[in-house]
């Protein structure tokens, strides 16, 4: 765990009205939460922050979630990472491999689901 | 006189009487049979020339398909006996050079048939001064085309069974009435004339069958003039089809190619419905959640009221501190406010997922089959609309639409075309930024619109990769693609660069490989067809 008892969620997508849904079905789960609407603003907190894990959308504007998680795995190779996207598609199983994504979501999300995949996925994050 | 020779299949099993009614049933010419045993001696009559048509028979095996393959194109006309029906079998036959396939039935009626429809073909090259039937495969193509022979004044002559059934009347009916007459418009007209007076040959086109029942076919038509002996042509030969099916063909592809780019957009649409149905559907869930917490707070506000009326001052302090308690535990005024906020938020979502919808009806929207007067700002920004999800992640849109009078078109047609050119120009610019040098780069799309030349012109630029010189001229070919499978059929530009001509327009492309493409559609105001002009249903 990287400091104090809350572990740190970066919630990432370029659409507000989702970070907001995300941030009020997790806000009571115990994380520290926080948001970034651009990979920009994204690559800024991870290096500001000891992340434990990013739930990052896939198709965002500038960079894909999944260059954005490869940006996270070599800057915080322990953290959780995770994709949350509306068509998955589009997306390359071994790319997903490649870059330890643990899991990917699709909107519309459930709401339990989405709680216990984050469990999931940070408690096989601590190493 | 037309002459016949028969094969008789080695186990006989052809009747005496089925040959001799072959002799007198089925011309008004006098038609002599001949009947030769075997292959060798089929070949040897054959080749001594006189005969018109040979009738093989596919009980003979694999002599049958010799003599076929040996007399195809030698002079006369092959007709196969088949011995049951089979499509593939008379394909095969055809493709070795058969003329006609038929199956044998009880009395022959069939055959019968065929060789008389063989032997009127053979009458009608004869009059046209054409020599040796099935000589030359342009004519064996020739013969299977309704054809339709006239006089040096335009009269019908001779009409052959296939042009009957398009003409919708037998050749009796027919002999002697003017051609033209079952032509809906005049563009048959200059043509034949070219035919009769200058002995030139037309070029195809497009025009309409009238018929006495009332029924317009469509077909296309070409006129050759018949010289036989003089300078002067002794007459006309007309070679059409009926572009019925052609034009059903055309609708399909069409449908074909435009499912082709609902399923490009489906990824786009799916993402655009599934960001608002996540955040409505999770919010309800909160939303459903805040209220359950709201009510346990209001419990304690009933409490509280019992308290009041009831005077117990202790019973009050409790009951008010319990309030506060809870109050705070489940964070009241975060509820209140957040509630209002998910709510709204929800409502927003769902007028964006209202939108998509709206617009994908308006383009799966179904012609009317009529041409309608329709603003091509409006078709091409809905569009626009629908393309917009899948791209905007890549794409600065710049639109620049000048005044434009309505245009008379089928305009989901033209929407269609409007929507492959996006599809393309994102392509186009999704190709170039997979080569991007900055992450970031972002590639425009310049729609423009305007008056142009007494009509309308649209243009539609992207900033992509451009169109290699040496596949510039083949963008426009049927089924042409430099896409990766399943990611285009070929058939987008194609089809249309058909639409636009069809509506009387031009469809050009200028394209700079590494810095972009401009399609570019010319459109008229008035375009030649016979149609009613109605205004767009809204």
């Amino acid at each position: 765990m990287s400091r104090g008892a809350r572990r740190v969620l970066l919630l990432v997508d370029d659409d507000p009205r989702i970070l907001s849904a995300l941030y009020r079905v997790l806000r009571r789960e115990g994380y520290e939460l926080l948001t970034a609407e651009t990979t920009a603003e994204a690559l800024r907190m991870i290096d500001e922050n000891p992340i434990d894990c990013v739930l990052s959308d896939h198709k965002m504007p500038e960079m894909t979630g999944l260059e954005l998680l490869e940006q996270v795995a070599k800057r915080h190779p322990h953290a959780a990472r995770l994709l949350i996207t509306g068509w998955n598609l589009e997306i390359d199983a071994s790319e997903l491999a490649r870059l330890g994504v643990q899991r990917v979501l699709s909107k519309p999300w459930d709401d339990a689901e989405l709680k216990q995949a984050l469990r999931a996925a940070m408690n096989g994050g601590e190493r | 006189m037309a002459q016949l020779a028969k094969e008789a299949g080695p186990r006989g099993s052809l009747p005496a009487e089925a040959l001799a009614s072959l002799a007198t049933d089925v011309s008004s010419e006098p038609v002599v049979v001949e009947t030769v045993l075997c292959l060798g001696e089929c070949i040897d009559r054959a080749q001594r020339g006189g005969i018109d048509l040979v009738v093989v028979d596919e009980a003979l095996g694999s002599d049958a398909e010799e003599i076929v393959a040996r007399l195809r194109r030698r002079g006369p006309a092959l007709v196969v006996l088949q011995r049951s029906a089979s499509d593939a079998a008379a394909l095969a036959w055809f493709r070795r050079g058969a003329a006609e396939c038929v199956v044998a039935d009880r009395n022959f009626a069939a055959l019968r048939h065929a060789v008389r429809e063989q032997i009127e073909r053979g009458s009608a090259l004869r009059a046209a001064g054409v020599e040796g039937r099935g000589a030359t495969p342009a004519v064996d193509e020739i013969l299977r085309h309704p054809l339709v022979l006239v006089d040096p004044a335009g009269s019908i002559t001779f009409a052959n069974p296939a042009a009957e059934r398009i003409l919708g009347s037998p050749q009796a009916d027919l002999r002697g009435r003017p051609f033209l007459e079952f032509l809906a418009d005049e563009t048959g007209e200059s043509a034949l004339a070219a035919a009769l007076e200058r002995g030139e040959p037309s070029p195809s086109i497009e025009t309409r069958v009238l018929r006495d029942d009332g029924r317009v076919v469509p077909i296309g038509l070409s006129w050759g003039p018949i010289i036989a002996g003089g300078s002067q042509p002794s007459g006309a030969v007309a070679v059409f089809q009926s572009l019925a099916d052609v034009q059903q063909w055309r609708a399909l592809a069409l449908q074909t190619e435009k499912m082709a780019s609902i399923g490009q957009l489906a990824a786009g649409v799916a993402h655009e419905i599934n960001n608002p149905m996540g955040f409505i559907h999770s919010n309800l869930f909160q939303m459903s959640e805040y209220v359950a917490d709201l009510r346990q707070v209001w419990s304690r506000v009933e409490v509280l009221l019992k308290a009041v009326a009831s005077d117990d001052s202790d019973w009050l302090e409790r009951a008010g501190a319990d309030l506060a308690e809870a109050a705070d535990e489940r964070d009241v005024s975060f509820l209140l406010q957040d509630l209002a906020k998910a709510i709204r938020e929800s409502q927003e979502g769902s007028e964006r997922i209202r939108h998509i919808v709206q617009d994908l009806r308006d383009y799966s929207h179904q012609d009317t089959g009529e041409r309608v007067l329709a603003d091509l700002n409006q078709c091409l920004d809905s569009t626009a609309n629908i393309v917009w999800p899948m791209m905007k992640h890549l794409v600065v849109l710049s639109k620049r639409y000048g005044e434009l009078p309505p245009v008379p078109c089928y305009p989901i047609q033209l929407k269609q075309v409007f929507m492959n050119l996006l599809v393309n120009a994102y392509q186009a610019i999704e190709e170039a930024v997979e080569k991007r040098i900055h992450p970031g780069d972002l590639g425009t799309v310049t729609l423009t619109t305007g008056p142009h030349d007494g009509g309308v012109l649209v243009e539609i630029s992207d900033t992509g990769a451009g169109i290699a010189t040496d596949h510039l001229d083949r963008i426009f070919d049927p089924f042409f693609t430099t896409k990766k499978v399943g990611v285009g059929t070929g058939l987008g530009l194609s089809t249309s660069f058909n639409i636009v001509r069809r509506h009387g327009g031009t469809l050009r492309v200028e394209s700079w490989p590494g810095r972009g493409t401009t399609f570019r559609i010319q459109l008229p105001l008035l375009h030649e067809e016979h149609e009613e002009i109605g205004s767009e249903p809204e």
